[in-house]
């Protein structure tokens, strides 16, 4: 008996050696170098000082910010692609290259999108070419060399890159519902937004939620491709993300405790977000099961 | 009894493997006396130990056909050695230090690493990724490098340079002549350059071409201005560990002179958008007339838009330290790893780099200067180059990039560049964020700053 009790143990025992190999031991590594500091060339360890130097840098502050900034970026993505989704469910004419050509930036590579949207926002690029010819010029801003525009035109980006997985997510779950779900509010007389409102929405609540926790852990951890290719963090600091800020510390400035220590933060607070989106995943899995 | 028998022949199999296994080396010298003369083993390349020196370097990127050099090098090395081959990776610049860096903590990677001058050498010393070579190099050789003592510090040599890379001030003259300005007597005072870029303004060209999107010439710009109240790069050594203050007026000076050019309308105005590189192609292509430039970038511009096209001048002055009127120029370089298990051969190799045939065919090869006297200077024939070569070895002074803490580099002159250009900062609060940037790193990295402090005695 005592031998049944931990046999499963003994089989899930190679995988959960690979595993504390794998995630576990640089996990920990990363929390010890965290806590520790080089003097005289040799470690030592220093409690949360590390952490506390972060909370005094300006640039760590201002990464921060930025990313909290980031954040607003989640509810435009989700409400565009919602409503794009619901447009496309309709079945407007042409939907099916609509729904493509919406999830095509989402298969762009991060690098490729941030070059080709360098130089639509030059101060000489494209967009203030186009809006010269047509007579806006009063509207040609210098979008990523301008401290107050650079974060906002990022964001545009982040948005325009992520939206077509929304849509996509959301449309998929929208052809899965039952057709008579919507004709049963019809025939009880509900109009256009009646109908998003109290079936559509309701349908997608889960896939929103999902959605929404996966576009908040984009923006919090996932960024730095964006940043490095159009504004390299700048100007002065306008873009400059918490990731970024790691890579800056690990390898330009030979810092790695202080790049391990906000690794760490970053970590944690994604990591809130994991666990948040697995407990609502299983609760969708409940909710269909039941 | 079975296990006796077990264990008999588990011996004769161990008997069997381990000679199998041996190391290749210990098999050549059993076949080689038939081949090679008993008077001379040791020459007898075939018979060494077989050895693969890894190289990571750059280089390609500001001195095209250095690949092709290196390769040939490689081979020709080969060939006298045929012991020793070679793997050489080719870095980006955006992979050289972090790439490294990475190698450095697992204290694995290459033999031979490439290092720009200065701290970016240095630094390494003082986490133990790289060994002093000046014993593994016999001592004439040092005579004839190049720009040494950016990679000296505590009495020791940490690399060898490679090559030079220098900062003139590149105009078209076609464009100066177009605006009224003589080309053969270009701007040699900060006056001068305002009253040509007022000239060129006049005739529609953009005088000076730059782009600090990505920062890095917001460096360059700071190597090139911030010089000139002082005699030294110590003095910026330090005001980075805090025996001097960056708020003191003759080190905010170049923010101001920065700012003048800016208001004079001597840039392209959408400097703030572009990357350097994007900037550089203004000049190339013949859109504006100067350019903060590089010269190991000349020979490759020449070919796009004619050396006629190509003039080259100090920066002009403002200050009268002794900085204001030399030539900034580094030498780009090597270092040896400390986990290398073969620094000699590595050494050996960096010194067959710098045989005159070799220094030769870099020169032919790149059109860039090596860091080495030993250049026929016969081949230099273009004025441009020739010019390029009085300077560097006449009056070449330090890149101050390489003599500051690259936090400082990053957060003060590459974000107060982007500032200033923005419109977002003056100079006494450019001057105050350089301040409070470097005062950070001391905080931060009390190692390193201990370690600067030294190398500035």
């Amino acid at each position: 008996m005592q031998y049944r009790k931990h046999e499963p143990w003994l089989y899930l025992a190679p995988a959960l050696v690979m595993l504390l190999a794998v995630f576990g031991y640089p996990v920990v590594r990363l929390i010890i170098l965290s806590l520790q500091r080089p003097q005289g060339g040799v470690p030592i360890f220093v409690g949360l000082g590390n952490y506390q130097l972060l909370f005094r840098d300006d640039v760590f502050l201002q990464a921060v910010s930025n990313n909290l900034k980031l954040l607003l970026t989640v509810p435009v993505t989700v409400g565009l692609a919602l409503v794009l989704a619901v447009f496309l469910f309709e079945r407007i004419k042409g939907w099916r290259l609509y729904r493509m050509t919406l999830f095509l930036p989402y298969l762009l590579p991060i690098a490729a999108v941030g070059l080709v949207f360098s130089y639509i926002f030059q101060l000489s690029g494209v967009l203030n070419d186009f809006l010269n010819a047509v007579g806006a010029g009063a509207l040609a801003q210098d979008w990523l060399g301008s401290t107050s525009l650079a974060l906002p035109t990022v964001m545009f980006v982040i948005i325009w890159k992520e939206v077509g997985f929304g849509v996509v997510l959301f449309l998929a779950r929208l052809m899965s519902v039952e057709e008579e779900l919507f004709d049963a509010a019809r025939v009880d007389g509900a109009n256009w937004w009646q109908l998003q409102r109290h079936v559509t929405v309701p349908q997608l609540a889960t896939v929103i939620e999902f959605f929404t926790v996966i576009s908040i852990i984009t923006v919090l951890s996932w960024v730095f491709g964006y940043v490095f290719v159009m504004t390299s963090g700048g100007p002065g600091n306008a873009t400059m993300v918490t990731e970024l800020y790691v890579y800056l510390m690990g390898f330009r400035y030979n810092q790695m405790n202080l790049a391990a220590a906000v690794s760490v933060l970053l970590l944690l607070v994604t990591g809130v977000f994991i666990f948040l989106e697995l407990r609502l995943r299983e609760r969708s899995d409940l909710g269909l099961a039941s | 009894m079975r296990s006796t028998i077990r264990v008999l022949s588990l011996l004769a199999l161990l008997a069997l493997l381990i000679p199998a296994c041996a190391a290749p080396a210990t098999e050549v010298p059993a076949e080689a006396p038939a081949e090679a003369p008993a008077e001379a083993p040791a020459e007898a390349p075939a018979e060494a130990e077989p050895i693969k020196l890894t190289i990571w370097w750059w280089g390609e990127q500001e001195a095209p056909g250095a690949e092709a050099w290196l390769n040939e090098t490689m081979a020709l090395y080969t060939e006298a050695n045929p012991n020793i081959t070679f793997e050489a990776v080719l870095q980006s610049t955006d992979t050289l230090i972090p790439a490294f860096q990475s190698a450095a903590a697992a204290k694995e990677g290459p033999d031979i690493q490439y290092f720009w001058g200065g701290v970016w050498t240095i630094e390494n010393a003082w986490t133990d990724a790289i060994i002093p070579v000046d014993d593994l190099i016999p001592a004439d050789e040092w005579d004839h490098y190049l720009n040494v003592f950016e990679r000296q510090y505590d009495g020791k040599t940490w690399g060898v340079p490679w090559y030079m890379s220098g900062n003139p001030v590149v105009f078209n003259p076609e464009l100066f002549t177009q605006a009224g300005l003589d080309p053969n007597a270009p701007p040699a005072t900060w006056d001068e350059l305002l009253v040509a870029c007022d000239k060129l303004r006049a005739v529609d060209v953009v005088p000076i071409a730059g782009g600090v999107k990505d920062g890095w010439f917001g460096g360059w710009l700071f190597s090139i201005l911030a010089r000139q109240p002082h005699d030294s790069e110590k003095a910026f050594m330090q005001a980075s560990v805090g025996q001097a203050s960056y708020t003191e007026p003759k080190f905010t000076e170049w923010w101001g002179r920065l700012q003048e050019l800016k208001d004079r309308g001597c840039w392209n105005e959408d400097i703030g958008s572009l990357d350097y590189q994007q900037g550089q192609d203004l000049f190339v292509t013949g859109k504006a007339a100067m350019l903060f430039g590089n010269d190991t970038f000349l020979a490759g511009w020449a070919e796009t838009m004619g050396w006629d096209k190509i003039g080259l001048m100090l920066t002009p002055q403002y200050g009268s330290g002794e900085l204001a009127d030399d030539y900034i120029v580094t030498a780009q370089g090597w270092g040896i790893t400390s986990w290398s298990d073969y620094p000699q051969e590595a050494a050996d190799f960096l010194v067959f780099m710098h045989t005159p045939d070799r220094v030769n065919a870099w020169f032919e090869a790149t059109g860039v200067l090596p860091a080495d006297d030993r250049l026929d200077t016969s081949l230099i024939t273009q004025p441009q180059l020739q010019q390029v070569y009085e300077w560097d070895t006449t009056r070449g002074g330090p890149n101050l990039e390489n003599f500051i803490p690259s936090m400082m580099d990053e957060q003060a002159n590459f974000a107060g560049v982007q500032l200033l250009f923005a419109g977002d900062a003056t100079r006494e609060e450019l001057g105050q964020l350089t301040e409070d940037v470097n005062a950070k790193w001391r905080e931060q990295n009390p190692d390193a700053a201990a370690n600067f402090e030294n190398w500035i005695e």
